[in-house]
């Protein structure tokens, strides 16, 4: 089975972005990577799957560059939460 | 594989949460030596409360008679379904008001910010109004500053893999930066554990494995760890669920229910009260029992209800709800829902390995009233220990550990161990396994058969024979860690994270098989054994490691945990 695209939660935006370093200091998780005293690169989500959607880069940016993005999966969610009570086998 | 840079320490922190910074506290007040591990980059926002916390409980000491450390002792066995150790709960319980000024002597405002008092309320059925609801955005930050103000040495993005022990006494740790592949061999006096409950174990509703309720970088290193150097582990067959918004496993939902929120099934029913006398106020595990019930009755989809309250109510629910999770409000936004006019519908979380919904009664590494585990010099606090209690529970057990630690510096004399040059090669030579490894199996499949049998087998109902299969998945899978492959030093990390996941959910899943009988209701809930039995199961269970895997005995709770180290009392 094909993987499919994985969803990036954290767009940033290029025009506003001042390329500060923030985000990749601030997040938890080790996802946001930014090249370190060069104000030219953006920083980069490299590790996107592994977000826990706490926001901290979209709070801590200082130019409101960050919008945290949620996926169909969570917005609009299907799941039989009787599904996640596992299996009985007697 | 980058270089090995040796430190020397009095004491080594391993987490940067709450528990962590407040042992580190009173080392470094003691003038001692402290070196702390953190996975994060920042101290100041780092752990599970990084992002901030809106409530905080604790006894005060005012007056009345509910406040007093006595009163809240005396309803311990009950809030604990009668697993607990009383004699580490009532030290913390104790410690309570102390810590509380402590911290407020650090700058964090726990007063309610219009009223100018402590705002306290009623919940998770506590026999008094002991949380403060606050804004805790910036609590973190001043136990961070507090910290480095103390002068210690922080490591960040840095995990520890492996506990330096001799003769069952902690002298240091193996460690290395993920951003930069410097390792590091720690020589320490004291170790104190603080890293966290286990996260990313089971299944949830979005199937996204770090949307997680709880922190998902904290993976059960610290009892991992723990267990493979020899320290006793107990109630690790308690697990936790919480009730979030379907889709997204966040907190924040149970400050809307200790606010006045009900819940109802699909019927429109407002159905707690057939589960509890006090209702929505009922305990955490209560509240998650009686929606996993009517999920099974098939009464669901389940719906929080808020639209009866009153606009003020609604207007402080609205401004508090970023507080514990900042991007709650846009999770309602992106969804197209108004939880003031509309009905929000509810899931189960996915499982975590912490306190199983109840106060005092903690799931990891069995501890003393110091904080110290069966492995001297060796100390836990927070959501790896077996009295844990939010980050009032974190923050008291860690300041307690930390003033254990520095009795334990202060009492060793003589010269540590030298590190074993043996296993500073095998550690290599696992790491360079993973990250040279072309062929292999990648850490995420490795972690998804983790959490499809832990989901399937371990979780929220369990038998004999799901449990024996369950252990013998897990076993097969523990057989292919070797082929485990990391892409990079990032990827490194999530090996051992995935590593130390699979093996807290074989020794979940060891206990819950010795554990025959129910026990607070779907935290272990055994359909063999429906029934809470008293006269035999008042006792804890322990694992310990074995010869061939997770050996289990029991211990009557009418005993302190530490009755059943094997640590020696001249040591001590």
């Amino acid at each position: 089975m094909a993987e499919a695209k994985v969803h990036n939660p954290i767009e940033i935006n290029p025009e506003t972005c001042v390329k500060c370093n923030l985000c990749d200091w601030i997040c938890p998780g080790d996802l946001i990577y930014k090249e370190e005293d060069n104000r030219e690169t953006l920083p980069e989500i490299v590790y996107p799957d592994e977000c826990w959607y706490c926001g901290l880069c979209q709070s801590i940016c200082p130019t409101n560059a960050i919008n945290i993005v949620f996926p169909g999966q969570m917005v609009h969610n299907q799941t039989n939460v009787v599904d996640l009570l596992g299996k009985v086998v007697e | 594989m980058g270089n090995w840079t040796t430190l020397e320490t009095d004491v080594l922190v391993v987490g940067g949460g709450v528990a962590g910074t407040m042992a580190a506290i009173p080392a470094l007040e003691a003038g001692l030596k402290v070196v702390i591990c953190e996975k994060g980059k920042v101290l100041d926002h780092c752990g599970s409360v990084g992002c901030g916390v809106d409530h905080y409980l604790t006894v005060m000491d005012t007056g009345p008679e509910w406040d007093t450390p006595e009163f809240l002792i005396k309803h311990v066995p009950e809030l604990t379904d009668g697993i607990v150790d009383m004699a580490v709960a009532s030290r913390v319980i104790h410690e309570m008001p102390r810590i509380f000024r402590k911290i407020e002597s650090f700058g964090v405002d726990f007063k309610d910010r219009k009223t100018g008092t402590y705002y306290r309320l009623r919940s998770f059925g506590l026999p008094g109004t002991y949380h403060i609801n606050f804004d805790g955005t910036d609590f973190k930050k001043h136990l961070g500053e507090r910290v480095r103000k103390g002068k210690a040495t922080v490591l960040m993005r840095t995990m520890v893999v492996q506990l330096l022990t001799q003769d069952n006494r902690a002298y240091g740790a193996f460690a290395f930066d993920f951003r930069t592949g410097e390792w590091y061999a720690i020589r320490a006096k004291a170790v104190v554990l603080a890293a966290g409950d286990v996260n990313r174990i089971s299944r949830n509703a979005s199937g996204l494995a770090f949307d997680s309720w709880h922190f998902p970088y904290n993976t059960g290193d610290a009892q991992a760890m723990g267990y493979r150097a020899g320290a006793a582990l107990a109630n690790m067959e308690s697990v936790e669920a919480t009730l979030t918004p379907k889709g997204f496993s966040t907190q924040g939902l149970n400050a809307l229910v200790s606010l006045g929120a009900y819940f109802v099934n699909k019927s429109g029913e407002r159905f707690m009260f057939r589960y509890d006398t006090k209702g929505e106020n009922a305990r955490r595990a209560v509240l998650a029992d009686a929606v996993i019930n009517e999920y099974l009755l098939g009464n669901g989809p389940i719906y929080l209800d808020c639209r009866h309250l009153p606009q003020e109510m609604l207007d402080r629910m609205e401004r508090t709800l970023q507080v514990d999770r900042y991007t709650l409000p846009a999770f309602y936004q992106q969804k197209g829902v108004n939880f003031r006019e509309e009905l929000v519908e509810i899931s189960i979380s996915e499982l975590s390995i912490r306190r199983s919904g109840v106060y005092f009664r903690g799931s990891g590494l069995a501890v003393d009233t110091n904080g110290e585990t069966s492995v001297a010099g060796l100390f836990a606090a927070g959501d790896c220990a077996t009295v844990s209690g939010g980050i009032a529970g974190a923050a008291v057990l860690g300041h307690i550990a930390g003033e254990g630690v520095v009795r334990r510096v202060r009492g060793t004399v003589g010269l540590l161990p030298e590190i074993d040059a043996k296993a500073v090669e095998s550690v290599r030579a696992r790491a360079k396994n993973h990250l040279e490894r072309r062929e292999g199996i990648g850490w995420k499949q490795f972690e998804d058969e983790t959490r499809r049998t832990v989901t399937d087998h371990v979780g929220v109902r369990r038998t004999d024979k799901g449990l024996r299969l369950a252990l013998q998945t897990l076993q097969a899978l523990a057989k292919r860690e070797p082929q485990l492959k990391a892409d990079d030093l990032h990827g490194l990390m999530r090996v051992h994270e995935s590593v130390n996941i699979r093996l807290n959910a074989e020794i979940m899943a060891s206990a819950s098989l010795a554990r025959k009988e129910t026990r607070t209701g779907s935290a272990h809930w055994r359909l063999d054994y429906p029934k809470t039995d008293d006269e035999h199961w008042r006792k804890f269970v322990i694992v310990e490691r074995g010869k061939d895997g997770p050996a289990v005995r029991t211990l009557s709770t009418d005993r302190p945990l530490s009755d059943a180290f094997a640590r020696d009392a001249a040591v001590a």
